[in-house]
């Protein structure tokens, strides 16, 4: 079969993903509702906290970040959700798959093995990232968040760049589901940089500088920090772009931050997306040779 | 040239431990996460013993050709099907799937079509039975007006045309089963693999599924691989039949050849309460003796007894049976079917030097 028709084919299959999931997701509409509430309080939650904050926000952030804790906030839970999206959804979607029996039938199809699960992620294409405009909105015109989005392009690039890396990072812990037989409680990848780096250290809920200097070191690990640090820079009108936070800019003086963040995200993307592509081979070839490829036997 | 044809195929599984479920020791978070870790790098060696799940299967299915594949529960007959379907890699052996290496999965899936009814593979419950068909279909890359007219072909041919917008939450398990295999119907792959198609099924459906095999795939030219428990319902539908035990293939032939051995034998089967009991050394003239518990009536047993044709063979059996088995409920005397093979020894033992030296075994308690 030619390069083309096998593009096709493969294209075809993750349209019918997208249709699928389009089903589910309309079947659903009640959540959408109550997610919005939800999303609602907790806008609403971080208000108030900055509020509370009020006169001392501008010391807290530091100079980098403006005074504006809803900018702030808002930039935080963007990144934050869409990370969480791709990283945390590859392996609980291969894992429901895998246990009501779905996945079965993906392997039978003759597509690449990769194609089930970027469909089965199309679900974020219709909810999750969506969402993130209801933050945004939400934020700037109830409680006050102020965007500048003049330099939205550059902005747009560096998000690229955050889900490329957190999808490699997706993929690495999907492949665990087969490589270690992680199938059911919580899967270590997830646990340790979302579960624990990410809310620590990524600088989500405050800036990075409150950590001690170790942990502000090993924020420079993962990709979260490089996002909140560039799009709040690029977002926030009260922003300053020169002033470097991150520790890896102050060792970088010459360096702008933003390139510094560019720089240090693109090379999570370049190494963490074919490692994750990787690994989910191995780990589908593997569970071929053990005989757990598929659930029922 | 040959749809299948593999040689010494061979599959191993690692041995599986014994669950620590419920107690202290439990693999749980961080330590499940190392214990996992170190087994995949291979830093110990896996205590429990490994499985063998087959040993030494090699097999040909021409164009066209009705495979039927017997075996009792476990004896292999899935993860020969999942070998050929590209889902398990074989330990040892070699072979092709229409002209395919099995160590090209992907190559293989797009020249088989899997229908297994196990945990209803694959039906997508928020969907109706035509989107699941239609999904499917788009899976492998059919544009979508071929898509949908074949998807309409299939439910047409399983009869579910006008159940179409069901969801399989409201189709009954038949049903289901023949939206699984209306599935199979999409494309017209060289090889067909049905993993015990008609299992759970009432008789009637059951004629449905066989009938279709028989028909709408048998007359597409389709390479047909089926396995079933009940072997008396492939009998109908298969050019050949193999028998699996353990692993091994251990017969293969037309049926009428493979129940040939036991034209001379006759299949008494009796209902007695108070099975328990021990029964003495069987009559001259049974071979064979196989009880099982009656479904639903704990206590009431059934025998199936083979015996030598004789015209006083049913009388020596119940002269050997009722007296401390209890009394008689049910009796039927009949013509040995292929499910006996599964249950009988080699027919090579039936011969009257196998029978002497089996007289007195064959499961009797």
């Amino acid at each position: 079969m030619s390069t083309g028709r096998l593009l096709r084919q493969e294209l075809v299959a993750l349209w019918a993903f997208g249709v699928r999931e389009y089903h589910i997701w309309e079947s659903y509409r009640v959540n959408q509702v109550l997610w919005l509430t939800n999303l609602l309080v907790t806008s609403f939650l971080f208000f108030l906290l900055g509020q509370t904050l009020a006169g001392d926000v501008g010391g807290l952030l530091g100079p980098a970040y403006g005074t504006n804790y809803m900018s702030f906030i808002v930039v935080g839970v963007t990144v934050n959700v869409f990370i969480n999206t791709n990283l945390a959804d590859p392996y609980i979607r291969i894992q429901r798959s895998y246990f009501n029996g779905t996945m079965d039938l993906f392997l039978l199809s003759p597509m690449s093995i990769y194609t089930p699960l970027l469909g089965l992620m199309s679900k974020s294409l219709l909810d999750d990232y969506p969402r993130l405009l209801f933050t945004f909105g939400f934020g700037i015109w109830l409680f006050g968040a102020a965007f500048q989005f003049g330099a939205w392009p550059l902005a747009l690039l560096f998000t690229v760049l955050l889900l490329a890396a957190g999808f490699g990072i997706g993929l690495i812990s999907a492949s665990l589901f087969y490589l270690l037989d992680i199938k059911k409680g919580t899967e270590p990848v997830q646990f340790i940089v979302q579960g624990i780096m990410a809310t620590l250290l990524a600088g989500t809920y405050y800036p990075v500088t409150v950590l001690p200097r170790p942990l502000q070191w090993l924020a420079c690990a993962i990709p979260h920090t490089y996002a909140n640090d560039a799009l709040r820079r690029l977002l926030d009108p009260g922003a300053q772009a020169a002033v470097p936070v991150l520790p890896i800019q102050q060792a970088l003086p010459g360096l702008a931050p933003v390139l510094v963040d560019g720089l240090a995200l693109g090379l999570l993307a370049v190494v963490l997306l074919p490692l994750g592509f990787w690994l989910y081979g191995q780990g589908i070839e593997r569970a071929r040779r053990l005989g757990t490829l598929t659930r029922w036997q | 040239m040959a749809v299948v044809a593999v040689s010494h195929l061979a599959k191993t599984y690692p041995g599986q431990e014994v669950s620590l479920r419920g107690t202290k020791l439990e693999w749980r978070g961080p330590a499940l996460w190392a214990r996992n870790l170190v087994r995949a790098v291979h830093l110990t060696a896996n205590a429990a013993p490994p499985v063998p799940a087959l040993r030494d299967v090699s097999l040909t299915i021409a164009p066209g050709e009705v495979f039927g594949l017997v075996g009792r529960n476990g004896s292999g007959k899935t993860t020969l099907i999942k070998i050929l379907a590209g889902l398990i890699r074989p330990s040892a052996g070699s072979g092709t799937v229409a002209g395919m290496g099995l160590d090209a999965p992907q190559a293989i899936r797009a020249a088989v079509s899997y229908v297994s009814t196990s945990g209803w593979m694959g039906l997508e419950w928020p969907l109706t039975a035509e989107e699941n068909i239609r999904f499917f279909a788009a899976l492998c890359g059919l544009p979508d007006r071929l898509a949908r007219a074949r998807t309409e072909a299939a439910l047409r041919a399983v009869d579910l045309w006008a159940d179409r917008g069901k969801y399989p939450s409201q189709l009954s398990n038949g049903m289901r089963q023949r939206v699984i295999l209306a599935r199979a119907l999409l494309l017209q792959t060289p090889l067909v693999l049905l993993d015990e198609p008609t299992v759970g099924l009432d008789p009637l459906t059951t004629e449905t599924i066989l009938t279709l095999i028989r028909g709408t795939l048998r007359e597409r030219g389709q390479a047909i691989l089926v396995t079933d428990h009940q072997a008396a319902a492939l009998a109908a539908v298969a050019d050949r039949i193999g028998i699996l035990e353990e692993g091994r293939l251990t017969r293969v032939g037309t049926p009428q050849a493979l129940l040939a051995p036991l034209a001379a034998i006759t299949v008494i089967s009796i209902q007695t309460e108070a099975m328990d009991r021990p029964l003495g050394p069987p009559p001259p003239g049974v071979v064979a003796a196989d009880a099982v518990d009656r479904p639903g009536a704990l206590g009431v047993r059934t025998w199936r007894i083979y015996a030598r044709r004789t015209p006083d063979a049913l009388q020596a059996v119940l002269d050997w049976v009722e007296q401390p088995a209890g009394r008689i409920v049910l009796l039927a005397e009949g013509r040995p079917t292929l499910s006996d093979l599964l249950l009988l020894p080699d027919p090579g033992a039936l011969s009257p030097a196998g029978r002497a030296q089996r007289g007195a075994g064959g499961g009797m308690a």
